[in-house]
């Protein structure tokens, strides 16, 4: 039992190793294996949840393993710098880690129709998940960094090897601006380490009150630029258009599902939990980007020809109110905002599948060449209509109660920007319901194409339909292992 | 009976789930399930209401999302106005599952069509019997989804299509404006419920500027959703649903959520005469501004959608003028004579085959059932006296008069005069005069029964308001509050001024319209007024090209920032670094020349570095 | 005949230096880049020589290291022709600027 989050970080090895060993021509042993071997996380994941225990602060089933030491000639005779292997859950990413186990099995099972080297793809899903699990999972800076650098390779080769027509150039693009994140965030930890002499999350959150605020100020402002390029906030969003745009639907699945809520974890573990103070400084820059990335967002969807542009599009406006949220520095904000990343997380994979099936059968993903859907194909048209209306934010469904909360998270510190963001409610429903319902409704043009989804492709659309209501109808479910946490950051954020 | 309220909207949501999930299997059955499952919300619903009228109250929360020390609940509330709503909505929705079983008898969707009307029945009830304002818009959104998704069911028409996105998007409008009033009020008083907003409004917690705030900004979330001046102009495309649709919710019900918004909010409207001057000079404007427009329009459901806006214009305008029991009071019998009026134009259409007036005629001796329950209607809608809508007419006009707002007291005379001009000149147009050569069928039983329910509860809903029998349903609805305005009496002579002016509106109409001879009579004046009417005031146009084409337009201006500011910014990166590769692969081009003399400048370089620097060897 | 001092000697040295180096490094016949090779190495002989008898310390030295250095200029001048030849048989021409298989 001790060695849980351990077994569950290198678990996708497991599936590595009974890959390797299928040969490559296999293809229905590969996938059913890969499928059963991403259970296994999943699995280990809800028998974490189990065992959690709500109510208990700050780090549960740590593992610690001394790992590196050297000694360095200081000024004061020999200073030792020990890195040790830390590892750890709490209330935060037992919540991201569900999510990721989960859209692993579920983008596996999206992914039975590819037909190319379909063996190092799922050798990538499997170090991409290694990779996913260990940064959430991850208790010093180091390991965080590791595991953090580790999904930017299975992810590079996923879009560049497996996309669409531009997928090389997007895979460079996305490469060469997370690898810029990487840098900053390298520098960043660096120096703290340099400074602090510790990389653990704990020790840090000791030593840090007492370091000079123009220091963490600095800090503060690098985190942000290296969160703000994963997150993505407006002007450094431009890869994560292309991503979505470029790779195939399940990457993209996990990229939009679970990439992109890496920025919002940093931001909320370095960001507030390490340095409060500036934090609240910035809230205000902080709000105005965020509503600025709701509308830039939303405005451009309204305008766009190709419906993966639009979910693109979509997903830079909903993680505006990740920012929102957090700028609020108040219960309801911070929780609307780790809400946000969990339902936008559910419902961006919901879409992105659904538009992928789309992609299958018609080779094509521009809203002109789509209409009447909902005469053929009935089950398909009415996902996606679900799915629009919950990316919408409409009540009974998850979106709702992130962006209910974030925004009454807001009102309370700066109503006036809180108001402007909220005109982005209806940009967002006039973006979502022309796209959808320009695909759904109308004459129907061509029958042929029209294959309604099937048995095996309802799995994940309906599994991920029923996350989302379930949270919308029932959210505390979600926020009670949220609860610790939010004690814990709340103090440091509303301060003196 | 009380306890059990909870389950009422619970049996249009299961059937709401039952049509969606076995829509083949259950077609057949589709309709009666339906009706099963919206008789058994109005009988307890019935039940519910006697229990209040008893005076038993009662209230029900749970714990929905926790929020720091406290948590945001869903419950059940029964007050006089909620009991009252309960009603209304179940019984009119129950009319319209009856009434749609044979209208709706040729869809192939039979199946979605009853749940999506489970879906909006379900909304409409839990949105009244909400216990705080964050459940309120909980279902106030749904409703919006329901009423979404009937607009569009016949969605392979690009028309309704189009109607269902402009209905959705303008009450989203709307909602924006009500959520932040909601939240605004949250932080000024520390809670959703209203009994605590009520008691802070009263203890002088919130200050005055604010009142008048969240009060508008709620206001704006009733423009929306009721179709008021200037968020109108969804109400009459939302038309291109199913006939029955319109009369449930573009009639009774969901129209109504905002002038229940208004009511049930009263209290904080009470406080800002601000506010309230705004609810009544929107409402007032309203009226006479759809009334003008239904003048001349020549489909049938559009001038019923105009006088829709133009009555619950009527509504807003007592409200705003203090005039809660009146305004209640004209909800409940619109309510029912405009849900008849879509009926009995259903049944109108479904024999014809047409919507357009102007090719209608004669239909009085054809349709003998349909003809009498319309004109039952049209009289109530003009207040004829002795009909339901005579007393909550002259209700509103007793309490505008009282309030003493004599300009909005004549727009809203000015347009009983028009209200009862196009509604007869419907009946005159549609019923008399020269008739087609076809034959027409009355249509069966189950499409009129419910009509003829609905046409006894025109006549008869309005005696319970009257002050003729002791006003029991003012006494019902102040029952157990004592912060609601009295109901106002008008003058004297106020009755008799609201009957002459509807039989003039009878008269002048019949004068028009009703002694033609010719069939397609057209009334091809195109003078620059009714082209005006004609064309709404061309709100749509001007909303067209304002905010479709101003969205499109900032849209579009950032694609441009988007290619040639950021993609810029990468690609000047990219290429920066090109040019620099580009000046360093000059070197390697192959001459052996080239190699040397950099080599040989190289040297010459270290060695005056080395002499400059450092000297060189002699010292 | 008048004593040339150090200077002078190093000049000229300098000078055929340069001469050889433009030549090395400008011209397009392989012959003239070899015998242009062979001007930078005699002046270098100069200077050692000069240095051998007027410099800091003089001695035989430097008059001894001219003569390696003139044998090793005499090998690398037969290594350099036969290179030269065995490139123009396979090429046909003597031309430094068509050599650039190198080239990126």
């Amino acid at each position: 039992m001790n060695h849980l989050v351990s077994l569950l970080i290198f678990s996708p090895l497991v599936g590595i190793l009974l890959l390797a060993c299928i040969p490559g021509n296999r293809e229905r042993w590969l996938k059913w294996v890969a499928l059963l071997c991403t259970l296994l996380p999943l699995g280990l994941v809800f028998a974490l949840g189990m065992v959690f225990r709500l109510g208990e602060s700050g780090n549960q089933f740590a593992e610690t393993m001394s790992w590196l030491s050297y000694a360095m000639q200081g000024a004061t005779g020999t200073v030792i710098y020990a890195i040790r292997y830390e590892v750890g859950i709490n209330g935060l990413s037992l919540v991201l880690l569900m999510l990721t186990t989960l859209l692993m099995v579920l983008a596996v099972i999206a992914s039975w129709s590819i037909k190319h080297h379909v063996k190092s793809y799922f050798l990538f899903f499997f170090l991409l998940e290694l990779g996913m699990i260990g940064v959430f999972a991850a208790q010093n800076l180091f390991l965080f960094f590791i595991f953090f650098e580790l999904t930017l390779v299975p992810m590079f080769f996923l879009i560049g090897r497996y996309g669409y027509r531009d997928r090389e150039g997007a895979a460079y693009h996305f490469l060469l601006y997370n690898g810029l994140g990487s840098l900053v965030l390298l520098i960043v930890f660096v120096t703290l380490f340099m400074v602090t002499g510790t990389m653990n999350y704990a020790e840090l959150l000791a030593v840090l009150p007492s370091l000079s605020s123009s220091f963490k100020m600095g800090c503060l402002l690098a985190l942000l630029l290296a969160f703000g390029i994963k997150l993505p906030m407006v002007p450094l969003h431009s890869w994560m258009v292309k991503v979505h745009v470029e790779a195939p639907a399940p990457v993209v699945m996990l990229h939009s599902g679970v990439l992109l809520k890496i920025g919002g974890y940093g931001l909320i573990m370095f960001g507030m939990l390490f340095f409060p103070e500036e934090f609240k400084e910035l809230a205000g820059v902080l709000a105005v980007w965020g509503v600025i990335n709701v509308l830039y967002g939303a405005f451009l969807a309204l305008v766009q020809k190709d419906l993966k542009r639009v979910l693109a599009y979509s997903s830079v406006s909903h993680m505006g109110i990740v920012l929102i949220g957090l700028a609020a520095c108040n219960e309801a904000g911070i929780k609307g905002a780790i809400l946000q990343l969990l339902s936008h997380g559910l419902i961006s994979a919901l879409l992105f599948f659904l538009v992928g099936i789309l992609y299958e059968r018609n080779a094509t993903s521009q809203l002109k060449d789509y209409s009447g859907l909902a005469v053929g194909m009935p089950v398909t048209a009415g996902l996606l209509l679900a799915g629009g209306l919950a990316s919408l934010g409409l009540p009974g469904m998850s979106g709702f109660v992130s962006e209910f909360l974030a925004f009454l998270g807001l009102f309370e510190k700066m109503p006036i920007v809180a108001a402007v963001g909220t005109l982005g409610l209806i940009v967002t429903a006039a973006y979502v319901l022309r796209a959808i319902l320009a695909i759904t409704f109308g004459e129907q043009r061509s029958m042929e194409r029209a294959v309604e989804i099937n048995a095996r492709e309802r799995v994940p659309a309906f599994i991920l339909l029923a996350l989302i209501m379930l949270i919308g109808v029932f959210p505390n479910v979600v926020t009670a292992p949220l609860a610790t946490l939010l004690d814990t950051i709340l103090p440091l954020v509303r301060g003196s | 009976m009380v306890h059990y309220a909870f389950m009422i909207p619970l049996f249009p949501l299961l059937s709401f789930l039952l049509h969606l999930l076995f829509r083949k299997r259950v077609r057949s059955i589709a309709p009666i399930l339906g009706c099963i499952c919206t008789l058994v919300p109005l009988v307890l619903s019935v039940g519910v209401l006697i229990a209040r009228f008893q005076g038993t109250t009662y209230t029900k929360e749970i714990e929905w999302l926790s929020l720091g020390k406290t948590a945001i609940t869903m419950g059940v509330v029964i007050t006089p106005l909620n009991a009252m709503m309960l009603v209304i909505v179940s019984l009119v929705s129950f009319l319209v599952h009856v009434y749609s079983k044979e209208y709706m008898k040729d869809s192939e969707r039979l199946g979605t069509y009853y749940s999506y009307l489970g879906l909006f029945t379900f909304a409409m009830l839990g949105l009244v019997m909400s216990v705080n304002v964050v459940q309120l818009y909980i279902f106030w959104e749904l409703v919006g989804v329901g009423s979404f998704l009937l607009i569009g069911f016949h969605y392979t028409s690009l028309a309704a299509r189009a109607a269902a996105k402009k209905a959705f998007i303008m009450t989203r409008i709307g909602d924006v404006g009500l959520l932040i009033g909601i939240i605004l009020l949250y932080w000024k008083t520390g809670s959703f419920s209203f009994a605590a907003i009520f008691q802070s409004v009263a203890s002088g917690g919130i200050s005055q500027e604010m009142i008048t705030v969240t009060a508008l900004l709620i206001f704006v979330g009733a423009i929306g959703k009721s179709g008021q001046l200037p968020l109108h102009t969804w109400l009459p495309d939302a038309m291109e649903g199913p006939t029955p649709v319109s009369a449930l919710i573009h009639a009774a019900t969901m129209v109504a959520a905002g002038v229940y918004l208004v009511a049930i909010m009263y209290p904080l409207f009470l406080a800002s005469s601000v506010a309230m001057t705004t609810v009544a000079v929107i409402g007032g404007i309203t009226a006479i501004f759809a009334a003008s427009i239904g003048l001349v329009q020549d489909d049938l459901k559009r001038v019923l959608a105009y006088s829709t806006v133009s009555q619950l214009g009527y509504m807003m305008l007592a409200l705003g003028s203090g005039g809660y029991d009146a305004g209640v009071f004209h909800l409940m019998t619109h309510a029912f004579f405009k849900a008849l009026l879509f009926l009995a134009a259903g049944s109108v259409i479904h024999a014809v085959h047409t919507q357009n007036i102007r090719e209608m005629g004669g239909l009085w001796n054809k349709l003998k059932f349909t003809g009498p329950l319309f004109v039952v209607g049209a009289l109530s809608l003009s207040g004829f006296p002795l009909f339901a809508g005579f007393f909550s007419k002259d209700a509103i006009f007793a309490a505008v008069y009282h309030d003493g707002r004599y300009v909005l007291f004549f727009i809203a005379l000015l347009t009983a005069f028009l209200t009862s001009l196009y509604m007869f000149r419907l009946v005159f147009l549609v019923f008399f005069g020269p008739a087609a050569e076809k034959i027409y069928r009355e249509n069966s039983i189950i499409l009129l029964a419910p009509m003829v329910v609905l046409g006894i509860l025109a006549v008869v809903a309005g005696y319970i308001g009257s002050s003729w029998f002791g006003a029991p349903l003012q006494r019902f609805l102040h029952d157990g509050t004592t912060s609601l305005p009295l109901e106002a009496h008008g003058p004297v002579w106020l009755p008799y001024v609201a009957i002459l002016i509807s039989l003039a509106g009878i008269g002048v109409a019949y004068v028009r319209y009703g002694r033609r001879k010719d069939f397609h009579h057209e009334n091809t004046s195109s003078s620059p007024v009714t082209m005006l009417l004609k064309n709404k005031y061309y709100v749509d146009e001007v909303y067209g090209v304002i905010f479709v084409k101003g969205a499109a337009f900032i849209g579009t201006i950032f694609v441009f920032v988007e290619r040639y500011i950021i993609e810029g910014m990468v690609g000047t990166l990219a290429s920066t670094v090109q040019w620099l590769a580009k000046c360093g692969s000059a070197f390697q081009n192959g001459q052996v020349q080239r190699y040397g003399a950099v080599a040989i400048t190289g040297l010459a370089l270290m060695l005056l570095l080395f002499i400059v620097l450092t000297g060189g060897y002699l010292q | 005949m008048n004593n040339v001092p150090l200077s002078g000697y190093l000049l000229l040295a300098l000078v055929l230096f340069c001469i050889g180096l433009f030549g090395a490094l400008t011209k397009r016949n392989a012959v003239i880049v070899l015998i242009s090779i062979e001007l930078m190495l005699n002046a270098v002989n100069i200077n050692l020589v000069a240095f051998a008898k007027y410099g800091e310390n003089p001695g035989l030295t430097g008059q001894i290291f001219a003569l390696f250095t003139m044998t090793v200029a005499a090998a690398e001048a037969a290594v350099g022709l036969a290179i030269l030849m065995a490139l123009y048989r396979k090429r046909k021409s003597v031309h430094v600027d068509e050599m650039n298989h190198l080239k990126q």
